[in-house]
């Protein structure tokens, strides 16, 4: 960054030199506003229909009886299930698997009928191709139920024809029944799932890395050193009149992504608005404090980019959006709080996915404050550094 | 061409910053990745039982649905609202609730319903208690019914006795439903191609870098812009070859990632999207004039090219859009190919579809590298040399 021309002193123009800097270069431009703006948009979009339907599989029929065909018009009129391919054999199906065309298939053996009228107990085999998790579960289930059903129908036939009538049959069937009540989330929206967690996390790493960046250049061209002359060699005025600027422009963002995801993406708010924008308010200083504290410690654009960066990118697998903290090894578990994220991430769930009192999320809400004061152990540190500015290629 | 690679080697084992994604990259996150989500399944999620019949009946009912892999009962709360505590306080996942009558009606021949709510925060854990419940309700209801039918009948007791249909079900590929098996192969080749794009972003900035601090470019020692990039990739890949084959082929052997296809096919198969990541590089040059601009221009990407690489989201799914978007990334073809060789065991003739648009992509991602390079890299390092 090369002189700027406002010279005086003092605090605002700490401001205005650091919103010129914005202005002034494309690559803060992309990050504070492409990448977001592009980010909101992409994933609820992608994820609009919430599950997947119409998973392309196949069904084999060995047996072509009536029964046979009975179960394919029952499989195939199932909603989630998209039968495409009829292949003759087993090592037909399974090729059509490896090729991608499907992601799964239901096998009638031979002499299905036969054997099952006979009570030689066949077996129909169904397989999904688990490498594809999300659209290989809706096939399983929809499997399943084919299945259940089939065998269901069977016995009921058979019993019928024993002599006891029909009226009793249906609960024998079925004698017991634990109906699942996803709280929340009836539907089982998958997309939920990734953009409450996703977006955050990306703007995360959006802070992350501009308020390293935004730092780094500062220190990689020695004009810190101006800087701390315009703060009259105050840091804390320094580094306030630097970050606030950008704290401004995240708030505007954060504020865009909750009225987006809540309001005009329908994701559940089961709570209070309130304390969701209070938590995605705090979560932007709580990052902005952990990449300064990056930035205290290893003074230096590349080196404390590049950890931002990789805590960054990281934050999404050790953050336990989709695995579970208590699964996961304890020795990496704990690393799950070490990010803000994590603490956004439990915040919503209580409050917007759950909506239950905030007493229950005050500690989230302290981790935060502890992230915004976690650089103020090493200011001074830093302020060294302002003053002398290094930089190794 | 070689007196570019011999440059170009010595300019990039004294950058710390492109051997750091050269060396950690490739060889350290794969590991961590992997040990993150290496423990695969969950197991033991906690809940609470509402219990308002107390008898043989529903206790057998508990104790059963505690027998699962996936469910741990922590104990018993006196009402909804006791057992609503427990999950606001994260101490458990799921409340089981037994109504008053429930083993009165399994005995009046009538269907007796239990209802289990569930918090819905991770999807993985819903499944679990989704599994669980469901093997309990079939033992259960087998059991019962096998009873009932040789009460009422028994002359279906020989027809009936056991599973008049067994069902089985295959899990293909990712044979343990492990979630580690399933996302880690396709980050593999993602990590790959990022790696390859960072590092090759970084050289550009650090090119334009030095000719502004040390007046050195290694463009002015070969006259073809063309050569030079074959020459610097060429000497990259020398540096990759060991990180590759660890990335490839020991990652998944020691984290027992399924492993069915042919090692060399494999390699085979990822060298064009390797191309293509080269190319793709050589036009991000363009726009990186300074070395850890990289860094915010690109990392955020890696999140896209997950999510377009149909292995969270199917690709047949997608909108138009995104599905072209999807098309034109070479991690996209690398990630749909690497994973149906490595767990399905395919062969590259059944993956010939993805390996034809890899090298499309390479070529196409060449062309456009050659561009940045001729007309956007070369003189604006021309204009610093001659300032």
């Amino acid at each position: 960054m090369k002189e700027i021309r406002i010279a005086d002193r003092g605090f605002r123009a700490i401001m205005l030199r650091s919103l010129v800097q914005i202005v002034r270069r494309p690559v803060y431009w992309t990050g504070f506003f492409i990448f977001p703006l592009f980010m909101f948009l992409f994933l609820t979009t992608m994820l609009e229909k919430g599950l997947p339907t119409r998973v392309p599989a196949a069904i084999v029929d060995r047996d072509g009886t009536s029964l046979s065909r009975e179960i394919t018009q029952n499989l195939g009129g199932m909603q989630m299930v998209d039968l495409k391919y009829t292949p003759n054999s087993f090592s037909e199906a399974r090729h059509l698997m490896q090729k991608g065309e499907i992601y799964g298939y239901f096998l009638i053996p031979e002499n299905f009928k036969a054997d099952l009228l006979a009570g030689r107990k066949p077996v129909i085999t169904f397989y999904t191709n688990m490498t594809y998790f999300v659209p290989a579960s809706m096939l399983f289930k929809t499997f399943k139920a084919t299945a259940v059903y089939t065998k269901a129908g069977i016995v009921m036939e058979v019993v019928q024809s024993a002599g006891v009538d029909a009226e009793s049959l249906s609960s024998m069937m079925m004698p017991v029944n634990i109906a699942a009540r996803p709280i929340g989330n009836p539907q089982l929206n998958y997309g939920i799932y990734i953009a409450n967690s996703f977006v955050p996390c990306l703007l995360q790493l959006m802070i992350f890395l501009m308020t390293a960046f935004s730092l780094g250049q500062e220190l990689k061209y020695g004009t810190s050193r101006r800087l701390m002359q315009m703060a009259d060699g105050s840091i804390f005025k320094a580094l306030a009149g630097k970050l606030l600027p950008q704290t401004v422009i995240w708030w505007v963002i954060v504020f865009f992504m909750t009225a987006w995801l809540y309001r005009y993406s329908h994701y559940p708010m089961h709570g209070s608005w309130g304390w969701m924008l209070l938590s995605e308010f705090m979560f932007v200083p709580a990052c902005q404090g952990f990449a300064l504290f990056v930035v205290c410690v290893l003074p230096n654009l590349r080196l404390s980019l590049s950890v931002c960066a990789l805590i960054g990118i990281l934050s999404f697998s050790i953050a336990a959006f989709s695995f579970p903290v208590p699964s996961m090894y304890p020795a990496m578990g704990i690393f799950s709080y070490i990010v803000p994220i994590r603490y956004n991430f439990l915040i919503y769930i209580d409050q917007a996915l759950n909506g239950i009192d905030v007493a229950y999320s005050r500690m989230w809400f302290v981790a935060y404050i502890i992230f915004m004061l976690l650089p103020f152990t090493l200011l001074w540190r830093l302020k060294r550094d302002m003053n002398n500015p290094v930089y190794v290629p | 061409m070689f007196a570019v690679y011999c440059r170009e080697f010595k300019m990039v084992t004294h950058d710390v910053g492109i051997i750091l994604f050269f060396m950690f990259l490739p060889l350290a996150y794969p590991i961590i990745y992997s040990l993150i989500y290496n423990p695969e399944l969950v197991k033991d999620v906690s809940m609470v039982v509402v219990d308002h019949d107390r008898t043989a009946l529903s206790r057998e009912l508990v104790r059963k649905m505690d027998a699962c892999d996936q469910a741990h009962v922590i104990g018993y709360a006196t009402d909804l609202g006791d057992a609503r505590r427990a999950i606001d306080s994260h101490k458990a996942y799921a409340i089981l609730e037994i109504p008053e009558g429930f083993a009165r009606k399994v005995g009046r021949n009538e269907a007796s319903n239990a209802v289990m709510y569930c918090e819905m925060s991770l999807l993985l854990r819903y499944r679990g208690f989704l599994v669980a419940s469901t093997n309990v309700m079939q033992e259960f209801s087998s059991e019962l019914m096998t009873e009932n039918i040789d009460r009422i009948a028994p002359l279906a007791e020989t027809i009936a006795t056991g599973d008049l249909l067994p069902v089985h079900n295959v899990s293909m590929g990712n044979i343990r439903n492990g979630f580690d098996s399933f996302i880690m192969p396709g980050v593999l080749i993602l990590i790959l191609q990022q790696c390859i794009v960072l590092a090759v972003g970084m050289a550009g900035g650090a090119q334009r870098e030095s000719m502004r601090l040390t007046g050195y470019c290694s463009d002015n020692l070969a006259p073809s812009v063309f050569l030079t990039m074959v020459a610097q990739m060429l000497c990259y890949l020398t540096i990759l070859v060991i990180p590759i084959i660890f990335m490839l082929h020991y990652v998944p052997l020691i984290f027992r990632f399924p492993m069915a296809g042919d090692a060399l096919e494999i390699f085979a198969f990822i060298l064009p999207m390797i191309f293509a990541s080269f190319g793709l590089g050589f036009a991000f040059q363009s726009v990186v004039t300074e070395r850890e601009t990289v860094f915010v221009l690109w990392v955020a990407t890696s999140l896209v090219f997950l999510l377009l690489s149909g292995l969270i989201w199917p690709m047949y799914d997608m909108l138009p859009v995104w599905r072209w978007l999807a098309g034109i990334c070479p991690s996209t073809w690398g990630v749909e190919g690497f994973v149906k060789m490595n767990a399905n065991g395919a062969s590259l003739s059944q993956v010939s579809g993805p390996y034809l648009n890899l090298w499309i992509l390479a070529v196409v991602w060449w062309v456009l590298g050659y561009c940045s390079r001729r007309w956007v890299v070369r003189p604006a390092l021309m204009k610093l040399s001659s300032k």
